[in-house]
């Protein structure tokens, strides 16, 4: 057979398969060969990692879009951001005025040690690549699934970053902590870990977001670390410090905090009057619920003589009240048989409710409590 | 095979639908027993009727051609066509509204306070009057004197329900923001059943009662033990299902009167123990159904408004199941 004696059209076929199959069948080779070299320290060529560059800017911008950002000029929101970035971030970030980690600077892609860099990103696409991570690098995603308010606080301090020298930076990472803490326990410093964001006895929390501990019921405490080192409460910042604490010193941490004076209220001070009508209105609920949404009074739980896994609310802030009434409504407060309590009580609640509710205990003492209102047989 | 297995089982079971606590066919109450006569009056009646015209349709097809002829006439027409429909469809009228008059007149002769009947999801408050003006709270059981017409107001706070207690009465739509009024007279005592009779949501099913008839002065005495505060535990582990009960909130939703438990949304459990079911007669009312019912409502009873307490131990349970079960 004569290549001139073939139909143009029909030649071509042949040498389109031709070279189809055995380019697959090359690549298979190479593949299965282990050619490829996918060591950390082979780095692509310029051609490559220009395209993965690209790939990436882009996939963060299209994939962030939408997103509308909170407010971030929050000093507690900074803070509070501040103190997990170290523990979070930093080991492999660095810090203003660090030298990063050679091992962090041996990853491929190396993690970028953070300074004047975050200014390329916006804050829509921070949010976004600390939330859901990065691809093929070791960036991970955020451990506490639908915990977006802990993420803000992370972005919050990072629009920050670049402006903090190294002592500003220090200080801020610090955390407010009472010299000469007599704590019992095995590890001290887990104290000082867990105060630098819930503050202690002198100090109070960070961030709204951080609940005050003290005076809190120990066994619900002691749950509520179980719960997160299980994964089965969500929360990013929560969840690697409870996993890293043995049985005994979640115990002892508890105990802790559970003997320090409760916090202080932060009561109506009449500058407000739609605070102050919230926090009638919060009262009203607390007390005697809400019979028409089949809502109960949350004082039937929360309160003195009641098991003591219920947590005691008095004297939270607003913001955490507030939070976590949403993550019981939005189902990210789920799975736990107390979750499961709480959770369809919650989601009785009308987002303003919830704040009437939240304001009203944040206003209160928790030892000055009046009874539940006893409403046996009354019946309009 | 399978499709004539299954309808052999359908006939089978159709007897069974005919008797049994909520059928309306064995009228225990005046109202029943009116329904009743005007159902089987109409039965008959239209059975009458269908033969009547199944023989005359037979005669038109098959008949001797001097049937035929007869049956051809205009006078047939006239009579079996126009006159006799008139005639029994008045008849029938005329009765349904003396029943219906009958009924009307029973209200005005029903004394004493009378019983609110609140559907709920899903269940039912049952509330009773008292001649000195108190009231007595109770819940998912409706107990009436035998021989006296008591005046049931029926009422929602949240859908359209409709109360139906078969053996006593017809059925009537317990209507958000209104209160309707039926009046049931018990005429021998006994126990029949209520079902909610109109699409309520996923557990409509599942909203049922007993309604317990009884001689008049065992109703008083019953009455008088309703209104009473609950009674203490009488051992140690109710005791312990007392505590517990207080300690995990039960009180929020739940009133024992006596105690600190005085919660409006769910049923009132001062006198749990002594009722015939659980949960709207949906369980047996044991120990081992109210410690199922606590632990696992919404597997049993699907999206009702009482969380599932699965915080709570074995022990713990067996204590509260002790506790309410005592409540007598």
């Amino acid at each position: 057979m004569r290549w001139e004696r073939l139909p143009r059209p029909r030649a071509l076929g042949y040498a389109i398969v031709i070279v189809l199959g055995g380019g697959i069948l090359l690549a298979t080779a190479w593949v299965l060969a282990g050619a490829y070299n996918v060591a950390a320290s082979a780095k692509h060529f310029y051609v490559t990692d220009r395209l993965l560059k690209l790939v990436l800017y882009r996939s963060v911008d299209t994939y962030s879009a939408g997103i509308e950002v909170p407010p971030l000029r929050d000093a507690g929101l900074v803070r509070l951001g501040a103190r997990h970035f170290v523990t979070g971030c930093q080991p492999c970030h660095a810090g203003p005025g660090m030298d990063q980690s050679p091992i962090a600077a041996s990853m491929y892609p190396a993690a970028p040690a953070l300074g004047n860099n975050v200014e390329d990103w916006e804050s829509r696409e921070l949010f976004w690549i600390v939330r859901h991570g990065l691809k093929f690098t070791g960036m991970p995603h955020w451990p506490g699934e639908g915990r977006d308010s802990e993420v803000w606080a992370v972005v919050a301090f990072l629009r920050e970053l670049p402006k903090l020298s190294p002592q500003e930076y220090a200080e801020l990472t610090r955390g407010p902590r009472s010299p000469g803490h007599g704590f019992p326990l095995d590890r001290p410093d887990l104290m000082a870990q867990c105060s630098g964001c819930h503050g202690d006895a002198d100090n109070g929390p960070v961030a709204s977001l951080a609940p005050s501990l003290n005076g809190q019921n120990t066994a619900y405490l002691i749950r509520a670390l179980e719960e997160y080192a299980a994964g089965s409460r969500e929360s990013g910042m929560m969840e690697p410090i409870a996993a890293a604490l043995t049985e005994s010193a979640r115990e002892q941490l508890a105990q802790e905090f559970g003997s320090f004076a409760s916090p202080t209220p932060s009561p109506p001070d009449g500058d407000s009057a739609e605070r102050d009508a919230r926090i009638a209105r919060g009262a009203g609920i607390a007390r005697d619920g809400i019979a028409q949404q089949n809502i109960p009074p949350c004082l039937a739980c929360h309160s003195p003589g009641k098991s003591g896994q219920f947590p005691r609310l008095e004297a939270l802030s607003e913001g955490y009240l507030i939070e976590q009434l949403n993550l019981f409504r939005d189902g990210t407060r789920s799975g736990t048989p107390y979750a499961e309590i709480m959770a369809p009580i919650a989601r009785r609640l009308t987002k303003d409710q919830i704040a009437d509710a939240a304001a009203y205990f944040s206003s209160v003492e928790r030892g000055a409590r009046e009874a539940p209102a006893a409403h046996a047989e009354a019946r309009p | 095979m399978r499709t004539l297995r299954l309808a052999s089982l359908l006939f089978l079971a159709l007897p069974a639908g005919c008797g049994g606590v909520q059928s309306a066919l064995v009228p225990r109450g005046a109202e029943a027993t009116e329904i009743d006569a005007l159902f089987w009056t109409v039965t008959w009646v239209s059975v009458a009727v269908t033969i009547l015209v199944v023989s005359f349709v037979a005669i038109a097809l098959w008949g001797p051609s001097r049937w035929r002829n007869i049956i051809a006439d205009h006078w047939v027409v006239t009579v079996g066509g126009i006159a006799l429909p008139v005639v029994v469809l008045s008849a029938l009228l005329a009765y349904g509204l003396i029943v219906m008059q009958v009924g009307a007149a029973r209200s005005a002769s029903a004394d004493g306070p009378g019983i609110t009947i609140v559907g709920k999801r899903w269940w039912w408050e049952v509330i009773y009057d008292r001649p000195d003006g108190s009231t007595v709270m109770s819940a998912n059981e409706l107990r009436l004197p035998v021989g006296k017409p008591v005046e049931i107001r029926l009422e929602s706070d949240n859908v359209i329900h409709s109360f139906w207690a078969p053996q006593l009465g017809g059925k009537l739509d317990m209507i958000p923001g209104r209160t309707n009024v039926l009046t049931l007279e018990a005429t021998e005592a006994g126990i029949s059943r209520a079902q909610c009779a109109e699409y309520c949501g996923g557990a409509h099913a599942l909203m049922s009662m007993f309604v317990v008839a009884m001689p008049p002065e065992e109703y008083e005495a019953w009455l008088e033990a309703e209104a009473r505060p609950a009674s203490e535990p009488s051992d140690e582990a109710a005791e312990r299902g007392r505590t517990l009960f207080l300690e995990n909130g039960c009180g929020a939703c739940h009133t024992v009167r006596g105690t600190d438990a005085a919660g409006v949304v769910g049923p009132d459990l001062t006198h749990v123990g002594s009722r015939r079911s659980l949960a709207a007669a949906t369980l047996p009312n044991d120990r081992d159904a109210f410690a199922r019912w606590i632990r696992d409502n919404q597997h049993i009873k699907p999206d009702n408004l009482m969380p599932p307490y699965g915080n709570l131990t074995d022990g713990e349970l067996t204590a509260i199941a002790a506790y309410l079960d005592g409540l007598e």
